[in-house]
């Protein structure tokens, strides 16, 4: 399993495995949402007298617009830190792609295997984010002033639960390695740390990701566009394929740190699939059932949830660590 | 075709820009974007802001004081983008502009700023002559890409 051509190729496969992931997750998301609204949303199957203007099937629609905003004209506002604007996205979308190299995908253990790899992986997406952050500070708009200033305070309570569940894990499993935790068995214990931690985890990719409740950033109808306000053409483009980037990695790491062992053997993809499917699922469904929050309300909310569930995740896991 | 002129066409997003209306056709104009006519599944998504545009949607003709913001907005929408103006205000200024304009408030329609390249007309359009405008909107944001 350890040998380095088959780790250089899987490397080199999974950057376009997981974009295309990425792809079909956010497509459900788009889709599913469509569905419980009411609507048809991107369709599946296109009517068939449309078919030679409109293509077959939307299965890839989210691909399609990160494809058209690459082919666009790119605009720099000359209030802009044009340096700063420009690059951003750019070290967004390789800390994101590097992340994702350090997540173990089923038959590819990948990097996942190095030491602290856990780590590696939580800081890379948390540089992700920042430089999210960075370029729409740096773009002198008064919205995306205010959304980043949002994605600040919304990102600083959200990685608390995020950081609280991912060690509570480690714990237990007494491992920071991603491949060991994938690798571990279950048992009724560890089982219990897996609900209590997923549910932390579940709510820290609601803040990241910036699901319904917690998409004060980017509010579309209060402050324009939030962040991404003064964006267009191939920078924009970055920002979203680091997103579908971004949506494929925290999937990725919930199933191989809270479902071991389905990230491991290819044996098991079906299962991942199915577990990637559910938690998307639950996501969008999270998404429909909520209007926004004020950024005040979402850091009480979060604070409230968050302190006292890692409080328990780290009782539950010392409890593991010490006693089991 | 290359894949970027496809998914040019593959995913039009609009930006709806109200310079003066009666508010009659954008009424009609966010019944086409809402669930009943649902133009997502066209790919066609209703954005925030200019910048992210490539169809600008007006609707109204223009008072006097909105000039430089709608010459302002038309300029951040990145090329290749296409107009498309909804209602009978939009396409000829209605009853606000005759053949002598003396209206000390009101311009006209948005041609006289903006190069318009689809007419919907109506008093207000139905969503569904609004989608059909947005559809020959598309088809003409097609024809610029081949023609570059």
């Amino acid at each position: 399993m350890l040998d380095p051509v088959y780790t250089v190729l899987s490397l080199i496969i999974i950057v376009p495995l997981a974009l295309f992931l990425g792809v079909i997750y956010s497509f459900l998301i788009r889709k599913l949402s469509a569905r419980f609204q009411w609507r048809v949303g991107p369709m599946f199957r296109m009517y068939s007298d449309l078919k030679p203007l409109l293509g077959t099937t939307r299965l890839l629609q989210p691909l399609y617009d990160i494809l058209k905003l690459y082919g666009k004209e790119t605009i720099v506002p000359d209030v802009s830190r044009r340096r700063l604007f420009v690059y951003s996205p750019y070290l967004s979308l390789i800390f994101a792609v590097t992340a994702i190299l350090f997540i173990p995908f089923p038959g590819m253990p990948l990097l996942s295997g190095v030491p602290y790899s856990l780590i590696i992986a939580s800081y890379l997406l948390i540089a992700s984010t920042l430089f999210s952050i960075l370029g729409p500070v740096a773009s002198g708009s008064p919205w995306a002033a205010i959304g980043a200033r949002r994605e600040v305070e919304l990102f600083l309570v959200s990685e608390l639960g995020f950081v609280l569940s991912i060690f509570a894990v480690a714990i237990a499993r007494q491992s920071l390695v991603i491949w060991d935790i994938a690798n571990g068995g279950q048992s009724i214990y560890l089982a219990l740390l897996t609900v209590a931690a997923g549910v932390l985890m579940l709510v820290a990719m609601l803040g990241k990701l910036h699901i319904k409740p917690f998409d004060m950033p980017e509010a579309e109808a209060e402050i324009v566009a939030g962040p991404y306000t003064e964006y267009s053409g191939k920078l924009l483009g970055t920002y979203y394929l680091t997103k579908v980037f971004i949506l494929y990695g925290l999937v990725a790491l919930f199933i191989s740190l809270f479902l071991p062992p389905l990230a491991t053997s290819v044996l098991w993809l079906p299962l991942y699939l199915l577990a990637a499917l559910v938690l998307v699922f639950l996501l969008t469904a999270v998404q429909v059932l909520n209007p926004r929050y004020r950024i005040k309300n979402a850091i009480n909310w979060y604070l409230k949830v968050v302190i006292p569930l890692g409080i328990l995740n780290l009782i539950i896991a010392l409890a593991i660590w010490l006693v089991v | 075709m290359g894949i970027i002129d496809k998914s040019r066409i593959y995913s039009p997003w609009l930006y709806h820009l109200h310079c003066g209306g009666c508010n009659g056709c954008d009424i009609e104009t966010l019944a086409a974007l809402a669930p009943r006519f649902d133009v997502e599944r066209f790919g066609i998504q209703l954005v925030p802001s200019p910048r992210h545009a490539d169809i600008l949607l007006t609707t109204g003709c223009v008072p006097k004081q909105f000039i430089p913001m709608v010459k302002r907005i038309y300029e951040q929408v990145p090329e290749p983008k296409v107009v498309v103006a909804v209602g009978s205000c939009a396409c000829g200024g209605s009853l606000f502009y005759d053949d002598a304009p003396d209206n000390y408030a009101i311009l006209g329609h948005p041609d006289l700023l903006i190069p318009v390249d689809v007419y919907v007309p109506g008093c207000a359009p139905k969503p569904e002559a609004v989608i059909n405008g947005v559809v020959q909107g598309i088809l003409k944001l097609a024809e610029k890409r081949t023609k570059k």
